[in-house]
């Protein structure tokens, strides 16, 4: 009997190994991931996909960046209390916690992006591509890897440095590094960013990281890094390159002017039906509408279920100087009237510009920056700015400052007033001018997320932020007491509560949970 | 043949019997599609005689039950709350708004809509079935015709089946040689009824979400796209929802084998078939403008075909040896491949409402086309031995490959033994009369699942496209972890049972004994997600099942009223004994619906949560306790107060714990069938002890304190100040405060406990007393399925889970769809 089975079990054996194609099979609807990654125009294909995240980030980083800020705030939904509102809410109010959705997601939002660069950066040392391609693919795989590594350490501090890619899960587990190690990383692979791209091919560009977006992102770097001299010789450099600001500010938002020569980086996207590549960042900024038709060009989206989010404070709406030509381009007022259930019913489209509300009615401010022709609901072609050449002007200003040189300073500001339609700013004295560049990139660069960061970088973050609760409880009843205490332990954002969980080896910013 | 997956498209009349094998050792001949066991399907084949014909037919009406359809509070109740809900923000909240006018006045409101009873009805069943059979020495031929129609009891939704089958054997060369053909093609029409009735947006949710105060068609006879009162969140009218969406799906569906047996020389049989499963279905959807927010209208269309196809041949060889040794050898080969096609187009912004096809689509909004496959070949070796029919053995290996698993992990090799004693037939028996039939038992055996995706192991390559230079380009990366390390999950498990029957078989008691452990668990392990991936499909831990289960059968009377009662019974426990790092699975990471974990140490499924304490009494209650929210801003008298897990004086995240247990300690069925004269009377009940539910559509949706859903008529009694405490269950509508009581906590725990009157059934057979009628039998019968439950539980059903039967998800009632009850007649006429 034993001896029939192990008869039967040859035969059977060997009739199977004659058979062994029968269950090996692999997909036959996508590439193999055992032979991609052999040809130029796969890597290509493989750092496309690595920018793709920079949309997941670009979806929540106006909470996080802008509305954590004193910049803007939101329309309050008293009926609809559902943690999907009160976790952004908890973002602006600095009531969040480690389960928020928000923090959480421009926490794997650039990891998503960082995986993909492991992936290209990983692989393209082995394989046979010409070396123009190489360095071009290489060049753009460290850009972005360093730009996430920066959105990253700045939101949350040290965080785990994956930088190769895994393929168990051994690899995925790891721990956190420390801030330096991870800044000493994005300065890495910014200066081999530098080192592997080209400078704009032309313009309007590509939407493809360049030399002059790696050089930003480095001189950003060492601003934060409060390395003066060292982000003052990056931004040099930018002009040779072919950048300029747009003589008229409200172009620079146009979509018919995208990746201009004011452009230095910016998220891609392109409205339509089909693809799946648009943005709506209109339809969350304006106040929750039935119809936004009156707006949005006759587009009649209804956005009760996204809007209401990023609302210019009134704080934000007064750091305008008289005649700034920003303020009309920068923000709308929606007016009309709420009802019962927190919808608002538009019956205007008013200018922010000495801006009365009509007998009646509620007129509600608006960014207004992302609001171009568009024409379907919900769906619109506006990118979203990363670097202008503006910034780099700033920043270079304050870095001049910084070195105790208020002429050049002053000359790089004045720039950018002048183009605002304001008068040239004289102040010599650094402290006071050091506010004066700070004010010009509040109001320049507003609602393109920079303020939050600035604010952390420049040391201001606790106390105008504790003074923009004071103003925004007293406009505001729905305010909790707690809300608004902001703390050194509120500039850096919690570490996902589900990452804590399922990773034993990473541990919590101090006093969040 | 096998099928894996639906047998929705099998009408009850084809079948002759099934049986149901749960020990590894009787389960060997099935592999790896056997690891949850294994229904047998006897489909019906003709005996040889003379040619009958046989017609049933029977109608029934579905209700749903009252008892546990949410109660609702009526127009005035709602308008009273949100007067109260308006008072107390003027007092408590300084709030300087007016009270919408619609709710002045609440007593000018009657009962107002009932919005369940609004999106459900009473519908009909009606199924026809004709079989005719017939046979002669050499040939046997079996036909069944049926008909089935099911309307929902949710509104504008039903089922269509149309089945045919026909079974045909025949003998050749003195019998050695039998081949046979079955064939059975199925069209089954699907209207509205895989909308997502359950599940989060289902039924409950969507009843919660209009007003009372608002009818579902106005005056004029239009449907109002919102139906809100002020206050309330802004969703589109659920009664428009189902009554206009067109969502249909086609399912053509044919199931054929083919086999040959052949007697090479005495007791050696070659047995060979093959097999084919084929299905098709088209998905047709249409959502009108007139339920689109944004005046939009979306279709789907798509198409799934998939083919299975499965070759199995064995050798028999059966000897008996001076007449004690019997022996039964079997080798065998079997190889199954199933292949997918599937695609699916979408489109948008429709020239009207009234041509539901993607034809009148002014966009194409997505299209896209896949294919998918897997492939199984297994090898077994069997051997069966008696000994005078008293001493059994039997012992068989399989080996089994899937294409689901990596080069190195393809194959699994499964063994299996088993043993039994029939006492009854050792002479010291015989003279121990009451005994008619003892028997002994044991097996322990083996059985591998491969029950994963199909390509699972490999890293999936996707497409993530970008912009550039203002056009689409594509973009192309690795998506997933890979698992070349994964293998075969395992089940051990051990089977001990005894069988023993009484009085010439009138009373018979069966028991068993079983413990399995599933090694090698395949689940989705969570990974950081800052890897880039979220989950890596691994062979993650190890799970321990056991449990008693007895059964009783009995002929109580067997006169002219003849009584049988059948019982089971069964204490089924399991209990997760390893996983990987950190040692417990979520369901998800949300908190809402973050409803069980599974940790080692503990049962499948156990509920995870925040533990209720009541609500905040006074003061001092307050001052004394640990509070929730920012430095406890969420907090008040009168908000619901949790338990301090973890004692850190703060309530927060940290404070959820395991509270409470799905799995029922144990659950019985009884059937009863009585028969007296031309009449027959049967009872079925089934039931469960211990087992709790969490009940979470009712409190993630029908308790909300902030006045944006209908509500629960209980929610009147809610606290509103320390001298109207109302009932301790429903906390105060203060502002911020609410939405813990949304989070998992044991509030949400009932007891699952009940008693199912599943089927009780009365017949009468009418006598004929010649063959002249041509009738040689006609029954008609009344029956009554789901005719009552006994239970606590408040909902409508506590027979629940989430994902059907998975284990995992037992006891959560997340909007379950309802089970009627069906009153029917029915004939069933069988003619010669």
């Amino acid at each position: 009997m034993v001896k029939h089975i192990f008869i039967t079990a040859a035969v059977a054996c060997a009739f199977a190994s004659c058979k062994k194609d029968f269950i090996s099979l692999t997909p036959q609807d996508q590439p193999s991931s055992a032979t991609f990654f052999q040809t130029e125009a796969q890597f290509r294909q493989g750092i496309i996909a690595a920018y793709t995240p920079l949309r997941d980030l670009m979806n929540n980083d106006f909470f996080t960046a802008e509305m954590r800020s004193d910049n803007t705030h939101y329309e309050y939904y008293s009926i609809n209390r559902g943690t999907a509102y009160q976790y952004k809410e908890n973002i602006a109010d600095f009531v969040d916690e480690a389960i928020d959705d928000v923090s959480n997601a421009v926490y794997f939002a650039p990891y998503k992006g960082i995986v993909k660069t492991n992936i290209v950066i990983g692989r393209i040392g082995a394989a046979n591509i010409s070396d123009t391609a190489r360095k071009s693919i290489e060049g753009q795989a460290r850009f972005l890897r360093a730009f996430y590594y920066f959105k990253l350490v700045r939101y949350f501090g040290g965080v785990p440095l994956y930088l190769k890619e895994s393929t168990n899960a051994d690899d995925a587990f790891i721990g956190r590094s420390t801030a330096d190690q991870v800044y000493d990383q994005i300065i890495t692979d910014a200066k081999t960013a530098i080192d592997l791209l080209q400078p704009p091919a032309k313009f309007p560009q590509s939407g493809e990281a360049t030399k002059g977006a790696a050089t930003m992102l480095l001189a950003d770097v060492y601003m934060t890094l409060k390395k003066y001299p060292e982000a003052e010789a990056l931004l040099k450099t930018l002009p040779g390159m072919g950048y300029t600001l747009l003589p008229d500010y409200a172009s620079v938002f146009s979509t018919s002017n995208k990746n201009s020569r004011e452009s230095i980086f910016e998220v891609q996207y392109l409205q339509g039906l089909q693809g799946g590549q648009q943005s709506n960042f209109i339809y969350l900024f304006l106040p929750r509408c039935k119809s936004t038709a009156l707006i949005t060009y006759g587009v009649a989206t209804n956005n009760t279920g996204t809007g209401g989010w990023n609302t210019p404070t009134t704080d934000m709406i007064n750091a305008y100087e008289p005649n700034d030509k920003r303020k009309d381009v920068s923000i709308g007022v929606a007016e009309g009237v709420y009802d019962a259930s927190c919808v608002f019913t538009l019956s205007a489209y008013k200018s922010i510009l000495n801006y009365k509300p009509a007998t009646g009615k509620t007129g509600v401010p608006f960014i207004k920056k992302y609001l171009n022709p568009h024409t379907n609901v919900n769906n619109t072609d506006d990118n979203w700015p990363v670097y202008r050449y503006a910034d780099a002007l700033l920043l270079l200003a304050e870095a001049q400052n910084a070195q105790g040189r208020p002429a050049d300073a002053l000359a790089n500001l004045n720039m950018v007033r002048t183009r605002a339609g304001l008068p040239a700013a004289t102040e010599m004295d650094q402290t006071n001018l050091a506010d004066i560049i700070a004010h010009e990139r509040r109001v320049e660069l507003a609602f393109e997320n920079k303020r939050w960061h600035d604010l952390v970088r420049t040391g201001k973050a606790i106390e105008v932020m504790n003074a923009d609760g004071v103003r925004l409880k007293q406009q505001y009843s729905y305010l909790s007491p707690a809300s608004y205490n902001v703390t050194t332990s509120k500039l850096l954002y919690p570490i996902p509560k589900s990452e804590i969980l399922t990773n034993p080896k990473l541990t919590q910013n101090p006093d969040y949970n | 043949m096998p099928i894996t997956g639906s047998i929705n498209n099998i009408n009850p009349a084809e079948i002759e019997s099934f049986t149901i094998l749960k020990d590894a050792s009787a389960s060997s001949l099935y592999g790896s599609r056997a690891a949850n066991g294994v229904i047998l399907i006897t489909t019906k084949h003709a005996r040889k005689g003379d040619p009958t014909l046989t017609v049933n037919a029977y109608y029934g009406t579905q209700s749903i039950p009252r008892k546990g359809r949410p109660k609702m509070m009526t127009a005035r109740e709602f308008a009273t709350f949100q007067n109260e809900y308006y008072e107390d923000r003027v007092k408590y909240e300084n709030y300087t708004g007016k009270l919408d006018t619609t709710y002045a006045n609440p007593e000018r409101y009657g009962n107002g809509t009932n919005w369940f009873n609004t999106l459900t009805r009473s519908a009909p069943i009606q199924n026809y079935d004709l079989t005719y059979s017939a046979a002669t020495e050499n040939a046997s031929t079996t036909v069944v015709g049926s008909y089935l129609n099911q309307q929902g009891v949710v509104i504008n939704s039903g089922t269509q089946l149309f089945a045919l089958r026909f079974n045909q054997e025949f003998s050749f060369i003195d019998k050695k040689l039998k081949t046979g053909l079955n064939f059975a093609p199925s069209y089954r029409l699907d209207h509205n009824n895989r909308l997502g009735t359950e599940g989060v947006g289902g039924l409950i949710e969507k009843a919660s979400e209009a007003s009372p105060l608002v009818a579902p068609v106005d005056a004029k006879g239009n449907t109002p796209l919102y139906v809100q009162s002020p206050g309330m969140v802004n969703n589109i009218n659920p009664y428009a929802q189902y009554m206009k969406t067109k969502d249909d799906y086609a399912t053509t569906r044919l199931l054929g084998n083919t086999y040959a047996n052949y007697e090479i020389i005495n007791g050696l049989r070659l047995n060979t078939s093959i097999g084919l499963d084929m299905g098709m279905e088209t998905r047709d959807n249409f959502s009108p403008t007139s339920i689109s927010s944004n005046n939009l209208a979306t279709g789907v269309s798509s198409y799934v075909s998939n083919y299975s196809w499965t070759a199995e041949a064995n050798l028999n060889y059966k000897k008996t040896i001076a007449s004690v040794h019997h022996i039964e050898l079997l080798a065998g080969y079997s190889a199954q491949q199933f292949k997918q096609k599937s695609n699916s187009v979408s489109g948008t912004s429709f020239t009207s409402d009234d041509i539901p096809w993607l034809n009148a689509a002014t966009s194409i909004t997505a299209g896209s086309s896949n294919t998918t496959q897997y492939s199984l070949l297994s090898m077994i070796g069997r051997a069966n031995y008696d000994y005078k029919g008293k001493y059994l053995f039997s012992g068989a290996i399989r080996r089994d490959g899937s294409s689901r698993f990596g080069s190195a992990k393809k194959y699994g090799a499964f063994p299996s033994v088993s043993a039994g004693w029939v006492i009854s037939n050792e002479n010291f028996m015989r003279d121990i009369k009451p005994v008619s039939f003892l028997k002994v038992r044991a097996s322990y055996g083996l059985t591998g699942n491969n029950n994963i995706g199909n390509f699972t192991f490999i890293p999936a390559i996707s497409n993530s496209n970008y912009v550039l230079n203002g056009q689409l380009v594509s973009g192309a990366t690795v998506t997933s972890l890979g698992n070349n390390d994964l293998a075969w999950e395992r089940n051990k498990q051990t089977d001990i049972g005894v069988d023993v029957s009484f009085f010439n078989s009138r009373l018979s008691f069966t028991y068993d004994y079983y413990h399995r452990i599933t090694d090698g668990l395949i689940q989705d392990r969570p990974v950081p997600q800052a890897s880039g991936f979220a989950s890596i499909t691994s062979n993650v831990g190890v799970l321990e099942f056991w449990g008693h289960e007895f059964a009783v059968n009995s002929v109580n009377l067997n006169g002219a009223l003849k009584w049988t009662t059948s019982f089971n019974m069964s204490f089924d426990r399991n209990r997760i004994k390893a996983l990987v790092s950190p040692g417990f699975l979520r369901r998800n990471n949300t908190v809402t619906s973050d409803y069980f974990r599974n940790q080692v140490g503990h049962p499948l499924g156990t509920f995870y949560g925040f533990v209720f304490q009541g609500l905040y009494k006074d003061d001092a209650d307050l001052a004394n306790s640990p509070k929730y929210g920012a430095n406890g801003s969420a907090s008040a008298v009168g908000t619901i107060k949790m338990k301090d897990v973890n004692g850190d004086k703060v309530i927060d995240d940290n404070d959820r714990t395991f509270i409470g247990d799905p799995n029922p300690n144990f659950v019985f069925g009884m059937t009863n069938t009585l028969q007296y004269k031309q009449f027959d009377f049967s009872v079925s009940m089934a039931g469960s002890q211990g087992g709790q539910i969490l009940a979470a559509s009712k409190w993630a949706y029908l308790t909300n304190l902030d006045g944006a859903r209908a509500l629960l008529s209980a929610v009147k009694d809610r606290w509103r100040s320390p001298e109207q405490p109302g009932s301790g269950i429903y906390p105060r509508t203060l502002s911020g405060t609410t939405a813990l009581g949304r989070s998992v906590n044991s509030q949400w725990l009932e007891d699952g406990s009940y008693l199912t009157v599943k089927n009780i059934a009365l017949g009468y057979t009418i006598p004929f007393r010649s063959n002249k009628s041509g009738f040689q039998r006609l029954r008609v019968y009344g029956s009554v399925q789901q005719a009552f439950i006994l239970t606590k539980y408040s909902g409508i059903n506590p027979e629940i889970s989430l994902n059907g039967l998975d284990g995992t998800s037992l006891g959560i009632d997340e909007n379950a769809y309802p089970v009627p009850r069906t009153f029917a007649f029915g004939i069933t006429a069988t003619l010669k």
